[in-house]
């Protein structure tokens, strides 16, 4: 029996690997992931956007009656960059596209999104045909975890988005984990119509014929 | 001023209306004489109240409404922009005459393409500057399916090539002012505004206010559904203080018809309109003090805020984007469990009252932050078509429910409350002291309720052929719609004059000089509700 101990090298083979099981006797990550998932699932940090009538809703949420904390959910950032869930909140107005689209870029991984209200989900009750105003559902543009029916959905609602969110974040199942300004098409949960929204990286990438010489651009680290 | 027009600008139209109506009268003059008359008016110390568009086969009909704060004296002046092969049809600007002006017509030009000659700024207000429809057309038969996501993806890509964006003045590095984007992502601006500011260090030089990332084609929509389908939008106007849009909608309507709501009805929707004000209020109140820095105050509110609508959710079911009248009346009536519960709310409110004036009111830190802090003159006011709390802390002692009396609010007794300072305290102050007339009106409506019915029963679908303004009070201020209907089952236009998009115009005219942390202080205590204004 080769002793891993002596021989370090064998934990380079994957003939031995396979032999142990589930792992080589040392940590098992597998369960480090868990009590992670844990931690993230019960402190969440919300983005503080709101975007229309659902805005009102989200703001009671975190008031008094409701009280968000007591779910680990109430330490709304204004900063993307300290956030780690988006509550889109509303109507989206195309003018408003980009705006929502860089601020999930520049949210950190993981990052997890919550569709607040018909109009986020589907374009709610602004949604005819021939519209020009608006975007019909946010997960046109970035992939969504949980959707929250409701013009507005009441705060009771919120709160059990937020718990099932919570669900999937602890069963380690959610689609929110990816790098930010890169949704690739094997970690994209979205239906395949909606696999066409490309993200603001694949803009930055200089156009192979037209610029010859021009030097590609520094990718901002993730 | 009637005289006047019919003597020296001789309009091609003149007709005298019912005072009723609340247009006093309606003239129809040439393009060419447009400016004068607008001179005229604001000389003899009129406001602008809005700029209409109607679009005809032919022409651009441009309806100005003229108005008079004291006792409701409209009038409604209007001019034709023909259309021609291959050119934009065109008018004369008034904005250098009256400011209010100048964001109606930049309006006027993003949902019509409609120039007007000699406007300093003329680019799209509501739109992506990069848009090439103007949907408000009659010839402008909506979008293809998907074309959602293809322009999003356009605005995003538009987004990020152009990346250094264009700044109004071209900087030097001497130079030592900056442009700061404020929003629209930011926790102050109440929803989705964005302010381009030009700042010297920390002091203001000067902002504008960009708008339309709430646009949600509301008047479009109004034009392709039935009179009956427009009522869910009017909620989704101004979400914090719906009841005060149902009432417009239904005072218009109501008045176009011809009839009236049962007196149960009235009584109903005047409780539950000064209810929803006092919320709406307390929703100001909690997110202007937490602007500043204060936390509490805004616990406090919501708790407030939330038993109101615990109230207003015995009525219509709902807590927020209320959609509760109907013409005539009332969608269903109250049940009886609600006016005990008013009744248990007024006294506790007055000693919450008590308190927010003992916690904010006079706390020096407060009161240093706001006092002589984004000074609107009363001439300046005027001059932009403010309204509601922002006007009367201005010095004006204009109230809709005063002046043009609607509803049963003649009846009743409530105060309006005025200051002169015209700055950031004063707008808070008239605000408190609101809540307290609001809650005056109530104590005194809950005990006299009449029975009856809530509804007047059938209704024709169809508003008769003619052309209607109405105008209510709303939590922020004058809330007027002009409605042109052709007799069919849908408006044929119907323009909203929403009340903090005339507020927000003012909003430039307030923050030179100021710091950069009194921009939010300024902002907030306009209380602006962002869909209402991009619509």
């Amino acid at each position: 029996m080769a002793d891993p101990i002596k021989e370090p090298q064998l934990y380079k083979n994957p003939a031995y690997l396979q032999t142990q099981s589930p792992a080589p006797g040392i940590v098992n990550l597998f369960h480090v992931e868990d009590v992670l998932n844990m931690a993230r699932a019960n402190s969440l940090w919300p983005l503080t956007f709101g975007l229309a009538c659902c805005a009102i809703e989200m703001m009671a949420g975190g008031a008094a009656r409701y009280d968000l904390d007591r779910f680990g959910f109430g330490v709304f950032r204004p900063s993307p960059r300290q956030a780690d869930v988006m509550i889109v909140s509303g109507t989206i107005s195309r003018k408003m596209v980009p705006c929502i689209k860089t601020l999930y870029d520049q949210m950190p991984s993981p990052k997890y999104v919550i569709a607040m209200g018909g109009c986020a989900t589907a374009g709610g009750p602004f949604k005819f045909p021939g519209q020009y105003g608006i975007l019909e559902g946010i997960d046109k543009i970035i992939p969504v975890n949980v959707y929250i029916p409701g013009c507005p959905p009441r705060p009771e609602a919120l709160i059990a988005g937020i718990l099932e969110l919570q669900k999937q974040i602890k069963a380690g199942n959610v689609q929110g984990v990816m790098s930010p300004a890169a949704v690739n098409d094997s970690q994209d949960a979205r239906p395949a119509e909606y696999k066409n929204a490309v993200s603001r990286a694949d803009f930055r990438k200089p156009a192979a014929p037209a610029a010859p010489a021009a030097p590609a651009s520094a990718e901002p680290k993730a | 001023m009637k005289a006047w027009l019919v003597s020296s600008v001789k309009p091609d139209e003149f007709a005298e209306k019912d005072p009723k109506s609340g247009v006093l009268f309606e003239a129809l003059v040439g393009r060419e004489h447009i400016r004068e008359v607008a001179r005229e008016f604001r000389t003899q110390g009129w406001f602008l109240e809005s700029i209409s568009i109607v679009d005809f086969a032919e022409c651009f009909e441009i309806v100005y409404h003229f108005n008079k704060w004291g006792v409701a004296r409209r009038a409604c002046v209007k001019t034709l922009a023909l259309k021609a092969e291959g050119e934009a049809a065109s008018a004369p600007s008034i904005s250098d005459v009256f400011r209010a002006a100048n964001w109606h017509e930049r309006e006027a030009y993003d949902m019509f393409g409609l120039v007007f000659e000699g406007h300093p700024n003329l680019k799209r207000l509501l739109l992506p500057e990069t848009s090439k429809i103007h949907p408000l057309r009659k010839s402008f038969k909506g979008e293809p399916k998907g074309s959602d996501v293809e322009d999003s993806l356009r605005l995003i890509q538009e987004d990020t090539e152009g990346f250094e964006v264009r700044y109004p003045s071209q900087l030097t590095k001497s130079q030592k002012d900056y442009y700061l984007n404020l929003g629209p992502q930011h926790p102050s601006t109440h929803g989705v505004l964005r302010v381009l500011l030009h700042l010297d260090g920390e002091r203001v030089l000067d902002g504008e206010p960009v708008l339309g990332y709430s646009h949600r084609n509301q008047e479009k929509m109004f034009e392709i559904q039935n009179y009956l389908a427009c009522w869910p939008q009017f909620g989704r106007l101004d979400y914090v203080g719906a009841m005060a849009f149902n009432f417009g909608y239904a005072h218009l309507i109501e008045k176009a018809m011809g009839i009236e709501a049962t007196p149960r009805a009235q009584a109903i929707r005047v409780l539950a309109t000064e209810l929803n004000r006092i919320s709406s209020h307390l929703l100001w109140m909690g997110t202007f003090l937490l602007d500043l820095g204060a936390f509490t105050p805004f616990f406090y509110c919501f708790d407030d805020r939330e038993k109101i609508i615990d109230i207003l959710e015995m009525a219509t079911g709902e807590r927020l984007t209320y959609d509760y009248f109907r013409f005539g009346g009332l969608d269903h009536d109250i049940p009886e469990e609600m006016l005990p519960a008013v009744k248990a709310f007024v006294p506790e409110f007055k000693k919450r009252l008590k308190d927010y004036h003992k916690l904010v009111t006079k706390n020096p830190i407060f009161i240093s932050r706001t006092r002589g802090l984004g000074v609107l003159t009363k001439d300046q006011a005027l001059n932009y078509g403010v309204s509601g709390p922002c006007l009367r802390a201005s010095g004006v002692r204009q109230d809709l429910r005063r002046d043009e009396p609607y509803s049963i609010y003649p009846t009743l007794d409530f105060d309006v409350p005025t200051m002169t300072d015209g700055d950031v305290w004063s707008r808070y102050t008239i605000r408190m002291r609101e809540m307290e007339e609001s809650l005056k009106i109530v104590s005194q409506l809950v005990e006299k309720i009449p029975a009856g019915d809530v509804t007047l029963g059938k209704l024709p679908k169809n508003v008769p052929k003619g052309e209607y303004y109405s105008a209510v009070e709303s939590a922020r201020g004058a809330f007027g719609i002009y409605l042109v209907s052709d007799g069919t089952l849908n408006p044929y236009r119907m323009k909203l004059r929403t009340p903090s998009f005339c507020n927000l115009s003012a909003f430039s005219e307030m923050i030179p000089g100021c710091l950069l942390s009194d921009v939010i202080a300024i902002l907030g205590s306009i209380d602006i509700v962002l869909p209402e204004i991009d619509r």
